[in-house]
């Protein structure tokens, strides 16, 4: 299995501001991974430090085996398609779209068959002629791909390609970015804040913040195992639990919940997914609580619960009808299931 | 640092304590009011010295001066009639004319003995006592000396000097309908020379013009510069030129004409008595001598006063030779006065690249002669010389109301008949035609054997 | 506003039809800016032009313009005044396009200074400019005479209409320059960084996507120069080339007298072509939008030069600003001269004209910075209001206003100067002088004359705020006014900056309507001053003093201007990039 892109050791700042610290990754060819993070957590300038835009203080970039850390953003062959999409208003959409060909001397004939491939790939041939000002939003975003998939990149760069849609349009476009993806078999990296954007899209991805890649791993795995509160907490909603791990389970605010078997005692936090925790509404159950807040979800009723000495935990119920959600303050009984507790270690 | 506002504040509070004045005591003011507007196109050169001068005569008296070109000077009168500046004062005489013409003027009683009534070939005065002469200029050579040595150019005396091929591009003049007295130079040399022959030696020495200027400073400042190294100017363009330093001389030719500068009080003057006593100021001897000021040097019209002028300072009251050949006609100068300033814009100003061009080619063509005579080659030389010097009008038709008339309307207010942009646009059609053909016959002339 | 009534949803579809014509807001600030067209342009201004409509017996004619059109002088005219525009936009596009590219695109030390520089060409005091420039690059200046000394030739630098098109180059560039630079500096740096990754560079990234979206201000920038070099008759004259329009219509109107039609004539064809030539350039934007969403810090990233970059960028801005700052060495060498006169530099150097100058006339200066303070910041509304009523609302007639403020841009300073004062003469102020002759309206007078500079600039600039900022505001509840001043207008910052620099800077040089209304003394600004020094021999090293200090002061304003608006910029650049 070759390459896609590897990142090696790559650190970044603008001045004394550190953006990136020590960023190690391989994206494997055909892969679609994703740079998930918060808002300045450093995806986005990583995202350009591969397109090229910017160069690390220290650190390598290969491309396809290649190291590219010095080579500027037009020898690359990498194709990035912005946030703002980045249309030229100055030009049509076959315009737009044949830029990169014209750079890249394509004979004319081959260009306008490429353009129009490429239009066609997201459905907006019969658009060619118009400018970017006429096109809707999903539409503009489609040209902007095609734009750059006419160039044939060896990478596709997406930053936050959804996030200047409609919510309605937001599940639709990814289906097709995915399944075109497939199609292609291009190596391509999603940057995005959105865990759903990520885990619906994503072979693997990269957990960053505050410059550094927290995990690697695919969806699944990362949910499943996170590596830490960080991690846990980003990827779907987690109980974090701050405690200690006795001989007999995990003890925190007066409570005691089983952990799976060998875990070494000393101070930890547990970490929970709601779906670990049944709610039994007769009381029974290792540990009592009572109902803080009910919130009705449609599928499901999520509970705040408290129990012990102010510890939150957050459970749902799946919901039937004919079942009324807990009035605040009622009692109820939690069952948590060992083999899904994860222990992060400080 | 006066701010605009307070100014207009002072001015209401000056306002106020005067109404509140005792009557008495303003009568006993009468002779003279507090302050007096002159609208100027003098330099400040110029008129600081009379202002320093009356304001110490008169303690009581503020003068204020407005600069302004002849032009926005005479449109500023026109346009402000219910509250105008005092004084109009100003060189050229026909600015004067128009604001006459236009009943802009007042006839103030002013005091003129011990002045002659004529100076130089005209009146001192206007005849009618609109406006008054204050000191006389006469028109001239100025060249600058370290011009002239750098060309090797010999020092020019004459108007017929100005012909020479040698000045080819060395001469400057200013536009006769954009300067009163570059306006009365030419028709000077008209008068003296006659119709034809003055127009033959206006239109030779044109083909030696570097420039004609929009304005009569112009003239004078490129001279200054070295811009080009002689200058038709007014005489105190040369001497306060010299006075300041520059590099430059003034000579009258024997055709020259002295005509007045002049001062006028406007019609409905809002300080009429201020005003009268700023001109009879001007007139007094005390007034004249300021004119000796090496800033200000002009011919004083009290021939009493050149007593103290400098050494070399000519007077034209005992030169005989001064403005004397030529005995300046006013009625002729009136009655084609837009028609020559027209005429002259046609054939020289709006064409002077055609005009020296076909000069210079006559000029080679003579000098191609000089090496090698055939009379061939001057037939066709001085066929060239034909077509360069001749006029599209004759000195009748000049005069003739079916022609002339043509451009007077212009005057004050009236709008011009299409029967102007006809004449005007016949006369271009006459330079450019006869200067292109001039221009091929002396190239012919050249080449003929 | 009031925050107990929320919009309901069936007030709604009421609002949107009113969105779609005209708020009353729109309708009053359109009215204002109308009525002051009206009273100090278009008035004035047809009191003097309806001379060019009246016939010999009075009555309407056009007679006057088929005299025009059968006058070969003035066909001719017509077409060298043509030529002389097209190529000093060409001339001044070569000069203005690299300076603007290089201060917009890459860190360049010194850029402030450059861009100050690059201003004060606009800063030519009258007389004293010509003077100077005569005296560095006419026949005989210093230029040639040492051409002459070493080589034995001489250019013909200020001969003909080629020394007209270069003379005029040289003054009006700064229009593209500062049009330009505002323009680039707004592009989105995405737009680059996508031509970049498909493959562009350098030149072919310039060509391609950089300057093509920088052509709003561009062409607003190239508009002014053709439209003023088309109607500017200063420098014709002072290089005594007459066979163009606009110094025939002011030799015709200042002797052959102020009744005759022709010189009116010429005038309403050099407004109909500069209106004409204004139009063609919205016209070519038209439908086509150029706004590229500035994100928190929008604009192209400054990058730093490589060494050869650095180095061919300095070997162009070196020579370019020597050359186009020539005359204004040429004015301090005057004003510090004792005599020069054919010589390649002064004879001797002095002091003492400064000392006069301060001696007798300190109150020109602060009376040019108030009026021409004034005046700029009263075209800086003026202008945001045509701009944003032309470019954000539906309201008829709106493009109208645009071209009657466009036209005072082809309007002789003596002519409007001469309609003020049959106007307005007759009004008193409180104090009994007259309103046409005060400071007031000097004030107003400079403003309707340079309002075109601050118009083109405030439009080139809102084109670039994306209506989406505007809309966010309307959004969170902010009205259209709000929008305008909260929203709009800090966005529009260093356009706005470009455009009272522009109106401030020629203003304070403005000559031709000032000798018309400017009275007294204590009233003056400084480009009378220099009039009337420049009006005799010894006057022409103060004259040369006062204007030294007329453009040190725009310089000094204009640096600041600049440094305010580059902080602005800054600012948002940190905080756009914090989010990021």
């Amino acid at each position: 299995m070759s390459a896609g892109v590897e990142i090696e050791r790559v650190s970044f700042g603008y001045g004394a501001t550190r953006v990136l610290e020590d960023v190690s990754l391989t994206i494997r060819k055909g892969e679609f991974f994703a740079f998930l993070g918060p808002s300045g957590s450093g995806k986005t300038t990583l995202l350009r430090l591969i397109a090229g835009f910017g160069m690390p203080d220290s650190g390598r970039i290969l491309i396809g085996g290649r190291d590219a850390t010095r080579q500027a953003p037009w020898a690359r062959n990498v194709g990035l398609v912005f946030q703002s999409y980045a249309l030229w208003p100055h030009m049509t959409v076959a315009q737009n779209v044949a830029f990169g060909l014209e750079r890249r001397r394509v004979p004319r004939a081959e260009r306008e068959q490429r353009v129009k491939a490429a239009l066609e790939l997201v459905g907006l041939a019969h658009l060619m002629d118009r400018r970017p000002a006429q096109l809707s939003g999903g539409q503009q975003q489609r040209v902007a791909i095609a734009r750059t998939l006419a160039i044939e990149p060896e990478v596709l760069l997406l930053d936050e390609p959804l996030s200047n849609l409609d919510a309605g349009l937001r599940a639709g476009v990814r289906a097709e970015l995915v399944e075109l993806q497939r199609r292609l078999g291009l190596t391509t990296i999603l940057v995005t804040h959105d865990q759903e954007e990520a885990n619906a899209a994503a072979d693997r991805m990269a957990v960053l913040d505050e410059g550094r890649v927290l995990q690697v791993g695919s969806p699944a795995e990362l949910y499943d195992h996170p590596a830490n509160r960080f991690v846990a907490g980003f990827l779907g909603t987690a109980n974090l639990i701050d405690g200690e791990v006795t001989s007999d389970g995990f003890r925190a605010g007066g409570i005691a919940l089983p952990v799976h078997a060998g875990a070494t005692p000393g101070r930890a936090t547990l970490a929970l997914r709601p779906q670990a925790l049944s709610l039994l509404r007769d009381g029974a159950g290792s540990l009592p609580a009572r109902v803080v807040r009910a919130e009705f979800l449609g599928g499901h009723v999520r509970y705040t619960l408290e129990a012990g000495q102010g510890i939150r935990l957050i459970a749902e119920e799946p919901h039937l009808r004919g079942l009324q959600p807990l009035p605040p303050g009622a009692p109820v009984g939690v069952a948590v299931d060992p083999a899904q507790t994860t222990l992060l270690r400080h | 640092m006066a701010q605009p506002n307070r100014t207009g504040r002072r001015a209401v509070l000056a306002a106020a304590s005067a109404a509140l004045l005792p009557v008495a005591q303003l009568r006993a003011q009468t002779a003279l009011e507090q302050r007096v507007v002159i609208i100027t196109s003098f330099s400040r050169d110029v008129t600081t010295p009379f202002v320093q001068a009356f304001e110490r005569a008169h303690p009581g008296t503020k003068v204020e001066v407005q600069n302004r070109s002849t032009t926005a000077a005479v449109a500023f009168i026109r346009e402000t009639r219910s509250s105008p500046p005092d004084l109009m004062w100003a060189s050229a005489p026909d600015a004067f004319e128009v604001l006459k013409a236009g009943n802009l003027l007042a006839k103030p009683q002013i005091d003129t003995s011990g002045i002659p009534p004529r100076v130089g070939g005209g009146p001192t005065h206007d005849p009618e006592g609109h406006y008054f002469g204050f000191a006389v200029s006469g028109y001239g050579i100025m060249y600058n000396t370290r011009y002239l040595r750098a060309n090797n150019l010999p020092v020019p005396r004459e108007w017929a000097d100005l012909k020479k091929p040698i000045y080819h591009g060395h001469v400057g003049i200013s536009s006769p309908s954009r300067s009163g007295t570059t306006h009365l130079t030419v028709e000077t040399i008209l008068q003296g020379e006659g119709w034809e022959a003055g127009w033959a030696q206006l239109l030779e020495i044109a083909g030696n013009f570097a420039q004609v200027s929009d304005r009569s400073f112009g003239v004078p400042d490129a001279v200054n510069s070295g811009q080009y190294g002689i200058g038709i100017v007014i005489d105190f363009f040369g001497f306060s030129a010299k006075a300041s330093g520059f590099p430059v001389e003034f000579v009258y030719p024997s055709v020259t004409t002295l005509v007045p500068a002049n001062i006028a009080m406007v019609q409905n003057a809002p300080n009429p008595n201020a005003a009268r006593a700023f001109i009879q100021f001007l007139l007094s001897p005390a007034g004249q001598e300021v004119l000796l000021d090496p800033k200000v040097m002009r011919l004083p019209v009290r021939p009493e006063t050149y007593a103290k002028a400098p050494q070399g300072f000519p007077n034209p009251f005992t030169d005989a030779s001064l403005g004397a050949r030529v005995r300046f006609d006013n009625d002729l100068s009136e009655k084609r006065y837009e028609l020559l300033n027209s005429l002259f814009d046609r054939l020289v100003t709006f064409r002077l690249r055609e005009l020296t061009a076909a000069w210079k080619a006559v000029h080679e063509a003579e000098a191609a002669l000089a090496r090698r005579d055939n009379a061939e080659g001057r037939r066709l030389v001085a066929e060239a010389r034909v077509k360069l010097t001749r006029v599209p009008i004759t000195a009748e038709q000049a005069i003739d109301p079916a022609t002339a008339g043509a451009f007077q309307p212009t005057r004050p207010n009236r709008p011009a008949g299409p029967r102007q942009a006809q004449l005007e646009e016949e006369w271009d059609r006459f330079a450019v035609a006869n200067y292109a053909e001039a221009r091929q016959l002396a190239e012919r002339a050249r080449s003929a054997r | 506003m009031s925050a107990t009534t929320l919009p309901s949803a069936a007030a709604r579809p009421w609002r949107a039809r009113w969105r779609i014509e005209a708020s009353p807001v729109q309708v009053l600030a359109a009215l204002l800016v109308l009525a002051f067209l009206l009273a100090f342009l278009v008035v004035p201004v047809g009191r003097v032009f309806v001379v060019a409509f009246t016939g010999a017996e009075g009555g309407f004619t056009l007679v006057h313009f088929g005299d025009f059109f059968r006058t070969s002088l003035f066909i001719e005219s017509f077409w060298n005044s043509l030529y002389v525009a097209a190529m000093s936009v060409v001339v001044a596009s070569l000069i203005a396009v690299p300076l603007a590219v290089i201060l917009a695109r890459h860190r360049f030390p010194g850029a402030a200074l450059i861009t100050t520089l690059g201003v004060l060409p606009l800063v030519m005091p009258p007389f004293v400019g010509a003077v100077a420039m005569q005296l560095v690059f006419g026949r005989n200046g210093t230029v040639n005479l040492l051409l002459m000394d070493w080589f034995g030739f001489r250019i013909p630098l200020m001969e003909g209409l080629n020394g007209v098109i270069f003379v005029q180059a040289l003054h009006y560039f700064p229009f593209i320059l500062m049009n330009l630079t505002a323009s680039l500096s707004n592009i989105d740096v995405a737009m680059e960084e996508a031509g970049q990754n498909l493959g562009a560079k350098g030149f072919t990234l310039l060509r391609t996507i950089v300057l093509p979206l920088a052509l709003p201000g561009y062409l607003a920038g190239a508009s002014l120069v053709f439209v003023k070099v088309f109607d500017d008759l200063a420098t014709p004259l002072l290089l005594n080339v007459t066979n163009m329009l606009a110094p025939q219509a002011y030799l015709r109107v200042t002797s052959v007298g102020l009744g005759d039609p022709m010189g009116y004539v010429i005038s309403v064809i050099l407004v109909v072509v500069s209106v004409i030539a204004m139009a063609g350039a919205a016209l070519i934007l038209r439908g086509r939008d150029f706004a590229t969403q500035q994100r928190g810090g929008g604009g192209l990233a400054r990058r730093p030069l490589s060494p050869l970059g650095k180095a061919l960028a300095w070997s162009f801005v070196i020579p370019v600003l020597l050359l186009v700052l020539a005359p204004h060495v040429g004015i301090l060498l005057l004003s510090l001269a004792t005599v020069w006169s054919f010589s390649p530099l002064p004879d001797g150097f002095t002091l003492a004209h400064y000392a006069t100058v301060l001696r007798e006339t300190p109150q020109f200066l602060t009376n040019t910075l108030l009026y021409c303070g004034l005046a700029g910041a009263i075209d800086v509304v003026i202008g945001v209001v045509i701009a944003w009523l032309v470019l954000r609302t539906k309201l008829p007639g709106r493009k109208l206003l645009d071209l009657m403020a466009m036209s005072a841009l082809a309007v002789p300073g003596l002519v409007l100067g001469i309609g003020i004062l049959r106007t307005y003469f007759d009004v008193k102020m409180p104090d009994g002088a007259s309103l046409a002759t005060s400071w007031i309206m000097l004030t107003i007078v400079y403003a309707v004359r340079r309002l075109p500079y601050a118009l083109r600039a405030a439009t080139a600039a809102l084109q670039q705020v994306h209506r989406s900022l505007e809309e966010a505001a309307e959004n969170l509840g902010a009205g259209k006014t709000t929008t305008l001043t909260r929203i709009v207008v800090p966005l529009m910052a260093g356009g706005l900056a470009a455009a009272f620099v522009t109106s401030f800077a020629t203003a304070a040089v403005e000559l031709s309507a000032t000798l018309v209304l400017a009275t007294r003394d204590v009233d003056a600004p400084l480009s009378y001053g220099i009039y009337v020094f420049m009006q005799s021999a010894a006057g022409r090293g103060p004259g040369a003093a006062l204007g030294v200090i007329a453009v040190l002061t725009v310089a000094v304003c204009t640096y600041a201007a600049h440094r305010i608006a580059e902080r602005e910029r800054s600012r948002r650049m940190r905080e756009g990039r914090a989010t990021a």
